[in-house]
């Protein structure tokens, strides 16, 4: 028998290769949020579709997920509801989920939390408190590797500690120290916090301020609206079905206009969710159908009216189209490709709209420039409340036809001179002249 | 996307005979398959012009009441509701790829997308849209001009032509050869088979179920092609039908083609001819000249051979 033996190395220098450092940082959230959904019991396949009580209040008082870092460490500390022990022991530390594992709904594959580790640093604490039982990990990452001589070598020390006594406080603290040097210079490049703000935003843009509020270095972050629209005029497309574990719900309409009164480029597009995570954003690509199979490529002018949800559930998360990463589709999965085709379906119609309102060669046509400025963003909620159907537009009722034309003629300035002086009305306007001989005329000489 | 050419406003439609004979025949093959499918339940869609001539044969033929016709022009609205032959036939004003999605996936269809201009990329999208959409024992059929694409007669244009039109259909390695005028219905098939087999991906418990593959030509050479989207047991069901023994029927796309030509013979030498058909391989009449092949092109569709009368209303 050959040996086929995992090693140590290849999950700290290899496994931390294809991910970047913010995706990382969004698999750990994804475990916080996961502890959520577990503890509250949370139905993400049809919850995340019902209509938000949002108020100032309910959300300071939702538990939190606070992310904080700086050149000597990363802290991941959240509310949300800490982790069993006998989860931790048999589970959480394993590289990848055993046979009958439930896994979570956002974390899939079970490795995030160990991934994340590799790639961030080499000293890692954790304590998760849920309110009966805690326990607490201190690991070096460099010390552990080196022994790598039998599965036993793969184990890592846990030690028990109280719980929090109350559900409230009971949740997990993530610290990593001893960070990477790559991971310093990109800590130190200005731009992460920022982006990480925006991506966790858009990725969990259903979760935010409805299941749990999120900061970055203590700023509190708002969830991004997904600019899809509908009005009065403007029925949204919406299509469902279900194939194998997985429900599917797709959504597409005109983009709501921004502040601005446009449609911008960088936010048209498809949005992919899983469980209510956002896993591609304002696609613009073969990937969701365009310029495929004699679907037009993405007109970045015509085309940045569209938006396009495609919502993949499951109680299932392996059974989802997402990849390892979360930050895309995967292409061969069956119910992706069932989705792709209907997506370009439900498309369609828009695309003739687009086409309709940007002819080439003419100036924006005015009746569709009207239906789309009249297009409000519009939530999830609302769309998925109503029936399965296409888009349409419903076109205004025509007007009454013109009953009046307008006269226009040149007459001698003596001539209009000579009529107000004999109306003896010096200030009267030409016009009005013109308009009192007409009414004259009708009134005198065409009796009805 | 382009608009679909107007060929109502050239061609008078009742008088293309070979398409008529098309149309028969496949009026025939659904008179068959009644046995096996519920075809008088299934909705028909199609772009009945301003004649409506499929609307009229498939209603009093097969007893479809569940009918829409689907017409792109605005400008003959009125024209289009105007000329519809029967109440039950609904109208509607739009872009057949628009249509395709709202397709009742509660209902059985039949649906002819019967463009008249050559093969462009949005007819592909919108047969791909309907493999995607046709609920499973539908029938789909496609209809495109199978002319030389562009102006010019060098194949290395139409070459081009297609690669623009068919993206990720077209077939790079194939040498300019097959392009080549005569070759020019096969590509078509390609491509549309093609189109029809990407809209299918995802859909693993149907098939495309191959039923017609006609060529005919009443000015331009046209191409049908049809089947069904089905599932393994609708495939032996097709193949169990009396269809399959057709001299029309195709059960694969790679078959010849369902050449139709209608002889030109006068109303008083078709009389005497139907009274020998079907006729033996051999049969010629001694009555007057008649080559042979016309003899058997004849004995092919004299069933379904349409005749022209003037009518004084």
């Amino acid at each position: 028998m050959a040996k086929a033996y995992p090693r140590k190395r290849f999950f700290l220098e290899m496994f931390t290769r294809d991910i970047s450092l913010e995706d990382c940082i969004l698999d750990l959230i994804d475990n916080s949020i996961d502890g959520l959904i577990r503890t509250q019991k949370i139905d993400v396949a049809s919850e995340l579709l019902t209509p938000v009580e949002s108020s100032e209040k309910k959300a300071k008082s939702l538990p939190s997920i606070s992310v904080e870092f700086s050149e000597t460490g990363f802290h991941i500390d959240d509310e949300c509801g800490g982790i069993e022990r006998k989860h931790a022991l048999d589970e959480v530390f394993n590289f990848g989920h055993s046979a009958g594992d439930v896994s979570g709904s956002l974390g899939v594959y079970g490795i995030g939390l160990k991934r994340a580790i590799f790639k961030i640093g080499n000293t890692f604490e954790m304590v998760s408190r849920t309110a009966k039982e805690g326990f607490e990990v201190n690991l070096n990452v460099q010390a552990w590797s080196q022994k790598d001589d039998s599965l036993d070598d793969w184990r890592i020390p846990l030690d028990f500690v109280a719980g929090s006594s109350s559900p409230r406080k009971a949740g997990t603290t993530i610290m990593i120290s001893d960070l990477r040097p790559e991971v310093k210079m990109r800590l130190n490049d200005g731009v992460l916090a920022a982006r990480l703000r925006q991506l966790i935003s858009l990725t969990y843009a259903l979760f935010l301020n409805r299941y749990v509020r999120i900061s970055v270095n203590g700023s509190p972050i708002e969830p991004f609206e997904i600019p899809i629209g509908a009005s009065g005029e403007v029925q949204p497309a919406y299509d469902e079905f279900v194939d194998g574990d997985v429900k599917v719900k797709l959504f597409a309409s005109l983009a709501a206009r921004d502040a601005q009164g446009a449609w911008k480029f960088e936010p048209a597009g498809w949005y992919a969710l899983c469980n209510g995570r956002v896993v591609l954003a304002a696609d613009k690509t073969e990937l969701t159908g365009w310029g495929v199979s004699g679907f037009p490529v993405f007109h970045a002018g015509k085309f940045r009216g569209f938006v396009g949800i495609a919502l993949f559930q499951s109680q299932n998360a392996l059974a989802l189209p997402w990849t390892t990463t979360k930050r895309g589709l995967n292409r061969e999965s069956p119910v992706f490709q069932n989705a792709r085709n209907r997506m370009r379906g439900a498309a369609r119609p828009i695309i003739t709209f687009l086409d309709s309102m940007y002819k080439p060669d003419a100036p924006e046509e005015a009746g569709a420039k009207a239906i789309a400025d009249h297009v409000v963003g519009t939530p999830l909620s609302t769309l998925a409340s109503g029936k399965a159907s296409t888009f349409s537009v419903t076109l205004p009722s025509k007007r009454a036809p013109r009953t009046v034309v307008r006269i226009q003629y040149d007459a001698e300035k003596s001539d209009i001179e000579r009529i107000k002086k004999q109306l003896r009305k010096p200030n009267m306007s030409a016009g009005t002249v013109g308009k009192f001989t007409f009414d004259h005329y009708l009134k005198t000489e065409c009796p009805e | 996307m382009s608009a679909p050419t107007e060929s109502y406003l050239k061609v008078h439609y009742e008088l293309r005979p070979a398409k008529q004979v098309e149309r028969r025949m496949l009026a025939d093959s659904f008179q068959l398959l009644l046995r096996d499918f519920p075809l008088r339940d299934y909705q028909y869609t199609g772009m009945g012009s301003v004649y409506f001539i499929d609307f009229i044969l498939f209603h009093r033929m097969l007893g479809i009441s569940n009918m829409l016709s689907v017409e792109y022009s605005t400008k003959v609205a009125k024209r289009v509701e105007f000329n519809k032959p029967f109440d039950c036939v609904r109208t509607k004003i739009a872009p057949i790829g628009d249509v395709i999605p709202s397709l009742s996936k509660d209902l059985q269809h039949i649906l002819w997308l019967d463009y008249d201009g050559v093969l462009e990329q949005g007819h592909l999208a919108d047969i791909s849209s309907a493999a995607t959409f046709l609920s499973a024992g539908s029938i789909l059929l496609i209809t495109v001009d199978v002319e030389p694409p562009t102006k010019t007669d060098e194949p290395k244009d139409w070459c081009s032509y297609f690669k623009e039109q068919t993206g990720d259909f077209f077939d790079e390695t194939l040498p300019l050869s097959e392009f080549a005028e005569s070759k020019i219905p096969l590509r078509n098939v390609e491509y549309v088979v093609s189109a029809i087999k990407s809209g299918l991906v995802g859909r693993p418990h149907v098939e495309l179920i191959p039923m017609f593959n006609f060529v005919y030509k009443d000015g331009h050479t046209m191409l049908t092609l049809g089947g069904m989207i089905g599932t393994p047991t609708d495939r032996e069901k097709v193949l169990g039908n009396r269809l399959a023994k057709t001299t029309y029927f195709r059960k694969s796309f790679t078959d010849p083609q369902c050449v139709i030509r209608v002889p030109r013979f006068t109303r008083k030498e078709r009389m005497f001819l139907d009274k020998f058909m079907p006729c033996a391989d051999d049969w010629l009449p001694q009555e007057f000249e008649v080559s042979p092949e016309s003899i058997t092109a004849y004995r092919e569709i004299y069933r379904y051979c349409p005749s022209y009368a003037e009518l004084l209303f």
